[in-house]
């Protein structure tokens, strides 16, 4: 016991200072953390407290409360479809990145080698990098009419009427994939990594061939990534209103939109924010949930 | 040069009494070993003496003076780390001259001393090194040499020969005293290897459990531990308890007597170590007032210079080390006599 | 099965860089349309020289970038000694108390700062911005510099110490040099959040006022300018340059390879 004790106190030195130790450290995170606080505690505070009014404090008007905001979806029905196609857009885009970056972390985890896998992996993380408003803009070249695929579908078909999948459903879950991918093939991949050789012949020499392999060695080892990844894009992107609106145009309408149109147009500030946290509720959960998920497979490897 | 003492040293951490009211001298210019097994605290003694750490009782004092409350950066001591702590973005040369500059010492001064002290340590011509570009055993001797350069009041060495290969431990055990003795520094050595203990030390102090359970020179805790602990951990012994019965010792199917008298009518434990026992050859008979056991050999381990015999009598094992000067005396599953003088008994305290 | 994985790699990449290659490549076309075969110019560069508002918002872009920079790496680091080499009671707490501004969706960070700027009179603009970038920057700055503590060992500073340095000295002498490359490839990371950061910036933005996404996003709304091809171009090269410094100084490469 002693001796562990002693291994601990090697990693985390307490040189015999006495009495100061609590003020410097006090002293070394209050600026950071005191930033943390003006800029994003007390401005969720805020938010909370601006949900329960029944408009926004401005001009001397004397303050009422009610809870109606927190009712919108009761009375303004169409928020549902709204909310839906939120989480239709969430649960499709997670679901192509999994299926187009699952294999593609596996090919990177086994399939590469040294400086190639290097040199794959940090071009797969660059677009992460930049920005992504340029990568959207970007995709309106591809997708508009007179755009890329338009010119491609002419040259295949010329005479075919002008194609555009600008302002559609599928563009926008186009650029969203497109967005998020590298994070599903980096969650994926820090899995994948953890698959040995001698899983995979052990399993073929057990007689599994390759669509076994797949789901009893494959899967379960990659597991954990999937689920991390799954939350790293579907939480941003029900709250996505970049994509939606660049790409989507009239058909774009998402909660993110919605409570952006709350700040930037209709002014009807309480109604934002009392749908913002409506959504962070919905995105804690989900939180929750994944962290005894992905607690629960730990435990069960 | 002076001592170093500590005087009912505690510490706890969390609900372990690490040390338990330490008390101990530590001669000038002599090599002090701690000696214990894993979480005996003779780390956490060493870090104490050095300022690493603050007891949570009891006082430290270089000669005459209390350093208890002197904090690590002032107290003047040269440290040699397991791990050597090098520093890795500095060169042989900077990491020697580092303490020297800290008191003020630079430029041609402070490079004759350097000079000086890799001389000793025999590492001239590497000043330009970085640590990554050195041996373990070149990189230790750097770390000796930052250490001593400044001439500390203490040397403190905390197991800094446990990273090197056996070879080379040896070889190194063989510098490092050389270097202590020209040097003349107090130096303090916490290992666990005992053979390491017993060959450089001038005095020795095991420690068990936060206790330190006998101090004193290598023979003389080597021929006369006092306990079953430092019977057993340094070396090995056989351990036989029994009842004073007049002038011996009563264990079961015989008497072991011992040099004097036995405390009357109590129940103690005797050690004896295994080289000092022999094989009766055929025909051989005890000399007068030699003690005599019967045993049968088990197992016989030749080690070129010596044998080990593992024996058995009544369930216990006993051990015997005999050098290979004749033919072998007995083979597996005989019944020897084992044959030692009194003196050889040790009546242990505890 | 190896090739197999190589090509399908290739084409997830054809896939990823497919839309920045076509406007990498408009940007140095001279005709507006999208037909072959490109016709190499400079015009849409020289165009964007002109182009006022959009010259004003990559200044303002920089500007916030450097001084986020500056002030979270500052903070991030003092935080990340904290945090990283002390044990003390409510450590975790404060760990996790790091997670909002990344956790939290930025249209709902982004909104409520613009609620609470606007309420106590801290308005928006520029000091607003480099209030919220510093804000989502720094949690990434603890992470990055705590990592680089973490491979830091500690006894070091103790060696220092035990040869004379006071613990302020062993930290400039020892601790502070070897650290260095976390604490820049934080700053880097910082720079590049910033120059990035959209959501945020867009809802503290003002009129007059406003960075370079923004203006983007602002131009895409109103109708397509060539030079947006342009200047997001320079955008790209900018950012791609920061990333790969910041991955030679953090080995980010080297870690990968496991074979």
């Amino acid at each position: 016991m002693a001796e562990v004790i002693e291994q601990r106190r090697m990693a985390a030195p307490s040189v015999a200072r006495p009495g100061r130790a609590g003020w410097g450290i006090a002293a070394l995170v209050a600026p950071a953390y005191g930033w943390l606080t003006l800029a994003v505690f007390l401005p969720l505070g805020a938010m909370l407290f601006f949900s329960f009014l029944k408009a926004a404090p401005f001009g001397n008007r004397t303050l009422q409360y009610t809870l109606d905001n927190y009712f919108a979806f009761v009375r303004r029905p169409y928020l549902f479809d709204v909310a839906w196609t939120s989480i239709k857009l969430g649960l499709l885009t997670t679901a192509i990145c999994a299926a187009i970056g699952l294999p593609a972390a596996v090919a990177l985890a086994r399939a590469t080698h040294g400086r190639s896998r290097q040199v794959l992996f940090l071009l797969i993380v660059l677009p992460f990098w930049t920005n992504g408003l340029v990568r959207i803009f970007s995709w309106t070249m591809v997708l508009r009419e007179g755009g890329v695929l338009d010119y491609l579908l002419h040259l295949v078909i010329p005479g075919a009427a002008s194609a555009s999948l600008l302002y559609s459903f599928p563009a926008i879950i186009i650029g969203l994939v497109h967005a998020y991918l590298p994070y599903m093939i980096l969650t994926c991949y820090l899995s994948a990594v953890t698959i040995e050789d001698a899983h995979i012949e052990a399993a073929r020499s057990l007689g599994a061939r390759l669509p076994m392999i797949f789901w009893k060695v494959v899967l379960p080892l990659t597991a954990p990534g999937l689920i991390s990844g799954a939350i790293l894009i579907f939480v941003p992107v029900i709250g996505s209103f970049m994509e939606p609106r660049i790409l989507g145009g009239r058909v774009g309408v998402t909660m993110g939109t919605v409570i952006e149109d709350q700040f930037v147009q209709a002014f009807n500030w309480p109604l934002g924010a009392a749908l913002s946290f409506t959504m962070l509720a919905f995105v804690l959960l989900i939180f929750a949930a994944s962290s005894r998920l992905l607690s629960g497979r730990v435990g069960a490897q | 040069m002076t001592g170093v003492e500590v005087v009912s040293i505690g510490k706890t951490y969390g609900e372990v009494r690490v040390l338990d009211r330490v008390s101990a001298a530590f001669g000038a210019g002599r090599l002090t070993s701690l000696l214990g097994p894993s979480g005996s605290g003779k780390t956490t003694l060493l870090r104490i003496i050095g300022g690493f750490v603050a007891p949570d009782e009891g006082e430290v004092r270089f000669g005459a003076e209390a350093v208890t409350h002197v904090p690590l950066w002032r107290r003047n001591v040269g440290m040699v780390f397991q791990s050597y702590a090098l520093f890795p973005h500095m060169n042989v040369e900077e990491n020697v001259v580092f303490g020297l500059n800290r008191r003020g010492v630079r430029g041609e001064a402070a490079r004759k001393e350097v000079a000086r002290v890799l001389e000793m340590v025999r590492l001239q011509g590497l000043e330009r090194r970085k640590p990554k570009e050195l041996s373990g055993g070149q990189q230790q001797r750097v770390a000796l040499a930052r250490a001593m350069v400044t001439k500390p009041r203490v040397l403190l060495l905390d197991e800094p020969l446990s990273a090197l290969d056996r070879r080379l431990r040896q070889d190194m055990q063989v510098e490092l005293r050389r270097i202590q003795r020209e040097s003349g520094l107090t130096t303090i050595f916490v290992t666990h290897d005992q053979e390491e203990a017993l060959t450089l030390s001038d005095t020795i102090a095991i420690l068990d459990r936060g206790r330190i359970i006998q101090e004193g020179n290598p023979a003389e805790i080597y021929e006369r531990p006092k306990s079953r602990f430092a019977a057993s951990f340094l070396g090995d012994a056989n351990l036989f308890t029994g009842r004073v019965e007049g002038d011996a010792i009563a264990i079961d199917g015989g008497h072991i007597r011992m040099a004097g008298k036995p405390p009357e009518g109590a129940t103690v434990t005797v050690a004896i170590r295994p080289e000092k026992m022999r094989i009766a050859r055929a025909g051989e008979d005890a000399l007068p007032g030699e003690n005599r056991l019967e045993a049968t050999v088990k197992e016989i381990v030749y080690a070129g210079a010596v044998s080990t015999y593992l024996l058995e009598r009544g369930g216990a094992q006993i051990k015997l080390i005999a050098q290979n000067r004749e033919t072998q005396a007995a083979t597996i599953g005989d019944t020897v006599t084992l044959l030692w003088s009194p003196t050889h008994t040790v009546l242990l305290q505890e | 099965m190896i090739v197999l994985g190589r090509s399908y790699l290739l084409a997830v990449l054809a896939f990823l860089y497919l839309p920045i290659g076509v406007m990498v490549a408009m940007a140095f076309n001279a005709s507006a349309l999208y037909t072959l075969p490109i016709d190499p110019s400079l015009h849409w560069f020289a165009v964007l020289a002109e182009n006022g508002p959009l010259l004003a918002a990559t200044r303002n872009s920089l500007l916030i970038a450097c001084a986020t920079s500056a002030a979270a790496t500052l903070l991030g680091t003092l935080a990340a000694l904290a945090l990283e080499r002390r044990q003390f009671r409510g450590r975790s707490l404060l760990r996790i108390l790091l997670l909002p501004p990344i956790a939290i969706p930025w249209l709902i960070t982004g909104t409520a700062m613009l609620v609470f700027f606007f309420w106590t009179g801290i308005g928006r603009g520029i000091h607003a911005m480099i209030i919220g970038h510093v804000a989502l920057a720094l949690p990434y700055v603890v992470l990055v510099v705590g990592t680089g503590l973490k491979s830091l060992r500690a006894d070091l500073e103790e060696a220092a110490m035990s040869l004379g340095s006071t613990p302020i000295h062993a930290f400039f002498a020892v601790t502070l040099p070897l650290l260095l490359p976390s604490v820049i490839a934080a700053a880097l990371f910082a720079f590049a959040i910033s120059l990035d950061q959209f959501v945020v910036s867009y809802f503290l933005s003002t009129p007059g006022v406003s960075t370079l996404p923004v203006e983007i996003y602002s131009s895409i709304r109103k109708g397509f300018t060539p030079e947006i091809n342009a200047i997001s171009t320079i955008f790209l090269g900018v950012s791609t340059v920061l990333v790969l410094i910041f991955a030679q100084l953090s080995h980010l490469g080297g870690k990968v390879d496991r074979r």
